[in-house]
């Protein structure tokens, strides 16, 4: 009864439209027209994959993610072990309430913020132009791939700190100490012994992030400056742009295919992650 | 004594690298937020280096701004109207989840979370296509949009009122029913004060998710209507508008004063628990 409510409105808003997405990307192409007409093959699934311009844009979105979850592990590990290894509560809440606004933070209000650090005027190659380190010709920090990367990070770097500080937090600290008065040196200790008990964090950390930072849009139109071309945006262009609606479907469902497996991993990571309760 | 002997040893065990990367990594977080409050507060054109002094002028200017003060109300409204439908149907479904158990339990879980796993702007753009051929006439309307916040942020107060229910002790609500209380007075006496911070904190998360929601968004906006991060993104295609960065200015302080909340709340939820268990 107490969960009708519930229940009919996500059939109806969340199982029905996802249905008819699954529906309109297998049928015939229709410009401008979204109903399903059903009359069903492959065409839409043979253009994706027969074209190099869209599997090659699924490929780099992948390569893109994996990069960033790569570097947002570099930078996220030390971060969460510096937050769980700080008994001090006051600056263990500080250190969480910054990384949790930093994350629930509306992305493009920080994209400002980088896109006015990182521009060829922006306040990098400002001071780098002031101190007399370069001359005339900014560096080219934005507009590129790397600037994605660096978008990128920025954007999932909370997720991977959040996956890690519960699992870094319990390890028995009787572990490490045992280790070390057995003879092992402390970087020893952090490879043997903490980084293997981190390992279903890390697992759930590096999913999570891949998986966000393959579906973002803005971040690499922005800071991409449309020259690094990924799975989304071809998602908005045949959609907004084309109204080839049949087509941005197929898209859509590669991509809903491809985050689907990683989060079913995912769930598995953070079920062995939270040691086996959900 | 001791014990804070203990705690400095502790500390001091996080090694230099390690250190230095985790400040590396608070910059990277932290830097883009403090550059929007440079360029809100800054007296000149535009924010360079080496800054031009403090002034208000950016952010009365986003007090007269046609583009972006109406999209910042915009966004609170559909924040608002997001949280209320949210915390409603996120609470019922959680103490479902939480109290009852029948078979798929797992399963029924999973699928109210789903939303969470999937990318927003499939979600989006399955919504827009739903409406465009089912002829509700939601397509680009304030409640369609709704609708989309709605499912992206349920899942959060379906977790936090599923926290706060957790070791939730059966027996009070019966002992209230065999005293003679009727079902909603129970829920009203029992089971809502023991779930209340659980259905704050979920509250305070769904608004804080739907104002700052871009990819849902992206396909559902009224085309009149202008959500603050849409708005800001089409004005960031061109330029850097420093009454953009005036309008982040009040973002920002609704997400740090949200968080502070939800801290609060996490701490008087373990308090509870304790009292509880």
């Amino acid at each position: 009864m107490l969960a009708a409510p519930g229940t009919i409105f996500f059939i109806v808003f969340f199982v029905v439209p996802l249905a008819s997405l699954f529906l309109l990307s297998l049928d015939k192409p229709s410009l401008g027209n979204a109903s399903v007409q059903w009359m069903f093959d492959f065409r839409n699934f043979e253009r994706f994959f027969g074209r190099a311009i869209y599997y090659e844009a699924a490929l780099r979105s992948a390569g893109l993610a994996a990069l960033v979850s790569l570097i947002a592990l570099i930078l996220g590990y030390p971060l969460a072990f510096l937050i769980a290894k700080t008994t001090n509560v006051r600056r263990n809440t500080t250190l969480m309430i910054l990384v949790l606004s930093a994350m629930q933070l509306d992305m493009v209000i920080r994209l400002f913020g980088l896109m006015v650090l990182m521009g060829d005027v922006g306040l990098i190659n400002g001071f780098f132009r002031w101190s007399g380190l370069i001359g005339d010709q900014p560096l080219p920090l934005m507009y590129n791939f790397a600037g994605v990367v660096v978008g990128l990070v920025q954007f999932s770097l909370p997720f991977m700190v959040l996956s890690l500080v519960g699992v870094i937090q319990g390890i028995n600290p009787a572990l490490e100490e045992a280790a070390r008065s057995l003879g092992a040196t402390r970087s020893q200790t952090f490879w043997k012994v903490t980084i293997p008990m981190s390992m279903p964090g890390i697992l759930a950390g590096l999913l999570l992030v891949f998986a966000i930072s393959f579906s973002s849009y803005v971040v690499p139109t922005l800071m991409g400056g449309w020259t690094v071309v990924v799975l989304p945006i071809h998602i908005f262009q045949q959609v907004v742009e084309l109204g080839k609606w049949q087509f941005g479907a197929a898209i859509a469902v590669v991509m809903f295919a491809i985050s689907f497996i990683v989060m079913m991993i995912y769930q598995r990571a953070a079920v062995r992650a939270s040691g086996g309760r959900v | 004594m001791a014990k804070g002997q203990v705690k400095v040893r502790r500390e001091r065990s996080v090694p230099v690298i390690m250190r230095v990367l985790a400040i590396v990594s608070l910059v990277l977080l932290l830097a883009p937020v403090v550059v929007v409050i440079l360029a809100g507060l800054n007296s000149g054109d535009h924010l360079t280096f080496p800054p031009d002094g403090l002034s208000l002028r950016w952010v009365v200017a986003f007090f007269r701004s046609g583009a972006f003060l109406p999209a910042y109300l915009f966004s609170l409204l559909l924040a608002l109207c997001t949280m209320f439908f949210s915390t409603i149907l996120g609470t019922m479904i959680a103490l479902v989840l939480a109290r009852n158990e029948f078979p798929g339990k797992q399963m029924a879980r999973a699928f109210f979370m789903a939303p969470l796993m999937l990318p927003g702007i499939v979600l989006g753009l399955a919504l827009y296509l739903f409406y465009l051929s089912s002829g509700l006439g939601l397509t680009r309307t304030m409640p369609g949009l709704v609708i989309g916040h709605v499912l992206v942020t349920c899942p959060y107060v379906i977790g936090t009122v599923n926290a706060s229910l957790v070791g939730f002790d059966k027996s009070y609500e019966e002992a209230a029913r065999s005293l003679g209380a009727g079902p909603l007075k129970t829920f009203r006496i029992i089971t809502l004060p023991i779930i209340s911070p659980g259905i704050i904190a979920g509250s305070v998360f769904s608004f804080i998710v739907s104002f700052g929601q871009f990819d849902v968004s992206l396909f559902l906006t009224p085309p009149d209507y202008n959500p603050l991060p849409i708005a800001l993104y089409s004005s960031l295609r061109y330029t850097f508008e420093p009454t953009a960065a005036a309008a982040g200015i009040f973002a920002i302080f609704l997400v740090v004063v949200s968080m502070l909340i939800t801290a609060r709340l996490t701490n008087l939820r373990k308090l509870a628990n304790v009292n509880f268990s």
